[in-house]
């Protein structure tokens, strides 16, 4: 458990991060953990209806919801202080005494099923599941984490209740909270609501992802106006000390609206709307990506300006400006990221769930602050060095110019 | 710019296909007419300097013969061109 008092606030957050998520599913429970985040909001013994527990938090105005990613899953409320005792109630209600009610499995499949269809009418959003298929392919990181339609149809009861009851376990759960809070009584409250059942190692046993042996191409035609392209390759683990180095150089490349990407290709060139980098890092694997929205006409013509981009920070070291002004930016924002409640608590649970150690504000921006030029350098030229991926949605019936682009 | 020549020829085969591609101009352009203009970059040993410019190029003219839509043929020739820049 983390707590995290932060006196001047109004509010408290509260946190029940479970490790497991999508990697730990097999294709044939492809999007269960998803599936259980739904159901644990349809109504409990306690508060049979997804309306009384809605009602539960929002009626003192505070928020609640949950969210599934691939190594975790967390269900948080934000509230005013003083209700701090009622939000883990709810919290441990929902995790502990869902009703997992028949009919609310067919009602919700059914709307999973339209989740994972509109998602597929969103090509910005769909380019990238596209892109993590090419990045992990067919390994459960590959996969969209709320399944496959024919998963999610086949889900029964059982499989959900088999699934939850090995997953929602006390090993498994980091509980944070934060706000204007006094430890010793939140401490008690907690262990007053808890109720999980001990058992099962919760650490993540899933299997890594095998290497990648060649760069590839993956078009998805469709008639539409624009082209998205993710473009990337495999990168670096959340628990590898390169990782701020990393993240520095996605910061130069393509965070923001001074970095590399857009202010060369966006403005220097003006040839894709939307330009920018991102990472996403798991237990052993991550990636570096860039998504470029574009003229189907300039689409290659990008990816060669990106690709060049890429080159040049293996090339050349990041300018002490440049590089000055990445690390203000990523220190800045860890700080905004901090002002709420929420913030905190997510911070300080996602480090003691995944890293398994928690650092202060300080310790993290001294880490950031030790980056040098050279180490971005050496990340780049690490990164450039595995196979690039390329997923693309657009009105393309040949891929041979993509492929050329990224030597495929 | 040392590429100049291939620059202006390969932006004169874009026009071309663009003009197709927008349904603009008074003349009908036929395919044959934009393969020409391909060829006429084809043919200047400056898209030998930089790397995959002719690669695009074949692929532009590879299009044409396949009958691929006017916006297909101008990505590559878009990508001929970029790649020039990029290497210039």
């Amino acid at each position: 458990m983390v707590i995290e008092p932060m006196p001047e606030r109004q509010s408290a957050s509260l946190a029940l991060m479970f490790a497991g998520g999508s990697r730990l599913e097999d294709d044939r429970l492809a999007g269960v953990s998803h599936f259980i985040e739904h159901l644990y909001f349809k109504g409990t013994s306690k508060r049979p209806t997804s309306k009384e527990i809605a009602d539960s938090i929002e009626g003192v105005g505070g928020f609640i919801n949950a969210s599934t990613d691939k190594e975790l899953t967390a269900y948080w409320a934000r509230v005013p202080a003083e209700h701090m005792n009622l939000g883990l109630d709810v919290l441990f209600d929902i995790v502990t005494n869902s009703k997992l009610d028949p009919a609310d499995v067919e009602r919700e499949r059914m709307v999973i099923l339209e989740e994972l269809r509109m998602y597929q009418d969103q090509p910005q959003d769909y380019v990238q599941n596209l892109f993590e298929e090419l990045i992990w392919p067919g390994h459960p990181l590959g996969r969209d984490i709320a399944g496959t339609e024919e998963s999610v149809s086949r889900l029964d009861r059982d499989d959900i209740m088999e699934f939850a009851d090995a997953r929602y376990r006390l090993p498994n759960l980091v509980i944070g909270v934060a706000g204007a809070l006094d430890e010793g009584p939140t401490l008690a409250e907690v262990t007053r609501n808890l109720s999980l059942r001990a058992g099962m190692n919760g650490s993540l046993a899933a299997e890594p992802p095998p290497p990648l042996e060649s760069p590839r191409v993956l078009i998805r035609r469709r008639e539409t106006e624009q082209a998205h392209i993710c473009v990337g390759a495999r990168a670096l683990s959340y628990l590898d000390p390169d990782r701020y180095a990393l993240d520095l150089l996605n910061t130069v490349l393509g965070e923001g609206m001074s970095s590399r990407l857009f202010l060369n290709i966006r403005e220097r060139l003006g040839i894709a709307y939307d330009v920018h980098s991102f990472t996403q890092k798991h237990r052993d694997t991550g990636y570096l990506g860039v998504y470029i929205g574009v003229d189907p006409k300039k689409a290659v013509d990008a990816v060669n300006a990106v690709m060049a981009e890429l080159r040049s920070l293996t090339e050349n070291e990041v300018a002490p400006a440049e590089l000055a002004r990445a690390k203000e930016f990523t220190k800045g924002r860890l700080r905004l990221e901090l002002e709420t409640t929420n913030g905190v608590v997510f911070w300080l649970a996602y480090q003691e769930l995944l890293l398994g150690e928690i650092k202060t504000i300080d310790e993290e921006i001294a880490m950031v602050d030790a980056v040098t030029a050279p180490d971005i350098k050496s990340v780049a030229a690490q990164v450039l060095n595995n196979p690039m991926q390329m997923s693309v949605i657009g009105p393309f019936s040949r891929d041979s110019a993509f492929r050329l682009a990224i030597g495929a | 710019m040392p590429a100049r020549a291939a620059t202006e020829r390969i932006r004169k085969a874009i026009a071309l296909v663009n003009s197709v591609a927008d349904e603009a101009g008074d003349e009908e352009i036929t395919p044959t007419e934009i393969a020409e203009a391909i060829r006429d970059c084809l043919e200047m040993s400056e898209v030998d300097l930089v790397p995959n410019v002719r690669r695009y190029l074949g692929e532009a003219l590879d299009a044409v013969s396949d009958g691929m839509p006017a916006d297909f043929v101008a990505m590559t020739l878009y990508a001929a061109l970029g790649a020039l820049r990029e290497g210039s």
